[in-house]
């Protein structure tokens, strides 16, 4: 519960994953396809995390592995890690996979994440203290959010580093107060 | 300034750093007679003119706003020294130790306030490399010494290939080092990384987690375990 107003939480959550229900469900209009309100044992339906989650909890549904961990992507990631757009295939690859790996009990997953961390990584740390480097640039589009969080950190230190090197005013005055001598001249 | 704003990572900015390098002790020659200062941190003076005295940094930069003195540059702040340690630093991936923690702030607080300071150092230095002048390039290095950019700048190369050098040593992370030793890093170096590598260990010590690479003896026990769980949360109720 401890992340409980995380907002980047609550969207990763919010992730669609494709979810077999094990048990018939009446009353629910979940399935947009179907023309009833019941849901027959079988039938494949997308869901968000947070609820075929809890279905899962209670035997209802069993859980796909999601897109973004798939086979082709594996392979990509073991090709060149650095180069993969993990943003556009899942903003939150590595909270996401965090989540979703002990319950599609895939225990290939935790190694996936942590390879594709530990080489991109490598990529984010050549770059993020290069203060030079533009915002814009392609290298920026495919990081994941966890990855942006620790570039905009080491470049936030770098930028304040440079600041106080080349100095300036030390002591600002409160625009206010600027403003108030103005209109007395 | 950097992770201000996230109260999980509190961090120094650089000015606070600037703050604490201002108790570093110098040497000052007072032009001015004044008794001993008593502080909470010590006593300074008495202050003789032409008497060497050591103060704290910030005297010396106070005393030195209002010309009643002049700062003695450490004996690191040289041009013989630092291009020994430049040179040092170059040839091993080692961080040299011969430069004080401080060694940015305190640079940068003298280049601001005592930069004429400076190049009166060098007198020394140049009379020195003088006889160099019968070689061709001797006169050009002679002329390069004559002002304090050449301190400043030589400062500045130290400092780029000592942060190169720390970029490298983090490379070295993976999973499994959850650490990483570089000796003598200086403040500001430290200040410069630390939210980087604070969010790039709490994202390894996630990923390297057990509960996410299992051993395989465990993982049979865990998953009905999860199941368990809900049917007995609903007899409570």
């Amino acid at each position: 519960m401890a992340k409980y107003y995380d907002i980047d939480d609550i969207i990763t959550e919010e992730e669609i994953v494709s979810v077999i229900f094990q048990k018939p469900a009446s009353g629910v209009g979940i399935d947009p396809s179907s023309e009833t309100d019941f849901i027959e044992t079988g039938s494949k339906v997308e869901l968000p995390f947070w609820l075929a989650h809890e279905l899962q909890l209670r035997q209802a549904v069993s859980v796909n592995v999601p897109p973004c961990f798939n086979q082709k992507t594996r392979l990509e990631i073991q090709a060149d890690s650095a180069s993969v757009d993990l943003r556009s295939r899942c903003p939150f690859f590595y909270e996401f996979g965090c989540k979703i790996a002990p319950i599609v009990s895939d225990r290939t997953i935790g190694f996936l994440l942590l390879s594709a961390f530990k080489s991109r990584y490598k990529e984010v740390l050549t770059k993020a203290h290069t203060a030079a480097f533009a915002a814009g640039s392609k290298f920026w589009t495919i990081l994941t959010k966890e990855e942006i969080n620790l570039y905009e950190a080491a470049q936030s230190a770098m930028i304040s580093f440079k600041k106080w090197r080349k100095g300036g005013p030390r002591f600002q005055i409160a625009s206010i107060l600027g403003r108030k001598r103005k209109s007395t001249e | 300034m950097a992770g201000q704003s996230d109260a999980e990572l509190s961090l120094f900015s650089a000015e606070e750093l600037e703050f604490i390098a201002e108790d570093e002790i110098v040497d000052i020659v007072p032009n001015l007679k004044m008794g001993p200062l008593n502080f909470i941190s010590g006593d300074f003076g008495p202050f003789i003119p032409q008497i060497v005295a050591q103060v704290p940094l910030w005297l010396a930069v106070a005393l030195k706003k209002r010309g009643k003195c002049s700062i003695c540059p450490p004996q690191w702040m040289s041009v013989d020294k630092l291009t020994q340690v430049l040179e040092a630093e170059r040839n091993s991936q080692e961080m040299s130790e011969q430069l004080p923690f401080h060694y940015v702030e305190i640079s940068r607080l003298l280049f601001d306030h005592a930069h004429d300071d400076i190049p009166d150092a060098y007198m020394v230095s140049i009379k020195m490399v003088l006889p160099c002048r019968i070689m061709p390039w001797g006169f050009f290095k002679c002329f390069a010494l004559l002002s304090s950019v050449q301190v400043r700048s030589l400062i500045e190369d130290i400092r780029d290939v000592r942060f190169h050098k720390v970029e490298t040593d983090l490379e070295a992370f993976n999973g499994r080092t959850i650490a990483v030793k570089i000796k003598n890093l200086s403040a500001m170096e430290v200040n410069i990384v630390r939210p980087f590598i604070g969010r790039a260990l709490q994202a390894f010590y996630k990923h390297d987690s057990p509960e996410l690479i299992p051993d395989p003896e465990r993982v049979p026990d865990r998953r009905p375990q999860v199941v368990q769980n809900a049917p007995r949360r609903q007899l409570r109720r």
